[in-house]
């Protein structure tokens, strides 16, 4: 049996998430020895907010872009998994979807890397519209289907 | 019919973060209402506000609460193209069965004693649990 090919930008997407994880650490961390701080000098109960005003401000900014991908995306899961279930096989749907994808990518790397907003912003809208777009068919084939 | 068994430990965790909310408002609540804090006449305020003003254990709850909105949908996310490919994997389910005690575990430290080394080192290995049932789940579309 073939699977509906809807599942991949979403496993794209949760992968991706997982890196930007990694990515965080990893320039968390780096800042964290340079400042001379670490996990075990952290204050009991301190979380990654606690580091803004204390890290400089890149070193905060894939943390951020971790926070971004914990937020919109889970509608995006929603929604896709919806047209899943309702084995959606519209062929716009599936470069919606991974159209998603790759504007959240370039999204992260933009906000981990120069952080312009003029940049990011227009970046945010695109991946936006294609979620609404998505929303709109998955409503559409719920109320026709 | 047989439900699919990674509907499990989705609802394990979904039941989980029902249980620290519930945990949160109640240690919430009455700390508010000890700092002289007055729901009634406040506008436009929010949960992280609390966090100057309430003693930082009652924040603590807050805090996992927040955190299981986040690295948690990944996991639904994964859990639910598992069930919607149908994939039958007894090392996924028990990956995802990993990932919920983990979590719950997590909860509880951070909740009560939030030493940073435990609750780092739990979310680690909860994170490994996560990438695990990622690379299932991209195994289970690829083929």
């Amino acid at each position: 049996m073939s699977h509906n090919p809807l599942i991949g930008p979403v496993i794209a997407l949760v992968a991706w998430s997982i890196i930007i994880l990694f990515w965080m650490g990893y320039v968390r961390f780096s800042a964290m020895k340079k400042a001379g701080s670490g996990l075990g000098k952290a204050k009991r109960g301190g979380r990654g907010q606690d580091l803004e005003g204390v890290l400089p401000p890149e070193a905060n900014w894939p943390a951020h872009n971790y926070a971004h991908l914990m937020e919109q995306p889970t509608i995006f899961y929603a929604i896709v998994l919806a047209l899943v279930a309702m084995s959606d096989r519209f062929d716009l749907n599936l470069w919606l979807a991974w159209g998603y994808v790759a504007v959240r990518i370039v999204h992260s790397v933009v906000q981990n890397t120069f952080n312009d907003l003029k940049v990011r912003f227009p970046l945010f809208i695109l991946s936006t519209l294609f979620l609404l777009a998505l929303t709109l068919h998955a409503a559409i084939g719920f109320i026709h289907g | 019919m047989e439900h699919h068994p990674l509907i499990g430990p989705v609802a394990a965790l979904l039941g989980w973060s029902v249980v620290m909310f519930f945990w949160m408002y109640l240690t919430r609540i009455p700390a508010m209402r000890k700092a002289g804090i007055d729901l009634k006449n406040r506008i436009g305020g929010q949960g992280k506000d609390l966090d100057a003003v309430l003693p930082p254990e009652v924040q603590w709850k807050a805090h996992n609460y927040n955190h299981l909105m986040e690295q948690p949908t990944l996991f639904y996310a994964a859990c639910f193209a598992l069930i919607l490919m149908s994939v039958d994997s007894k090392s996924a389910v028990y990956a995802a069965w990993g990932y919920v005690g983990l979590r719950i575990a997590h909860s509880l430290v951070q909740s009560l004693s939030n030493r940073i080394q435990y609750r780092f080192g739990l979310f680690l290995l909860a994170s490994l649990c996560l990438i695990y049932l990622v690379g299932v789940t991209a195994g289970a579309a690829l083929v």
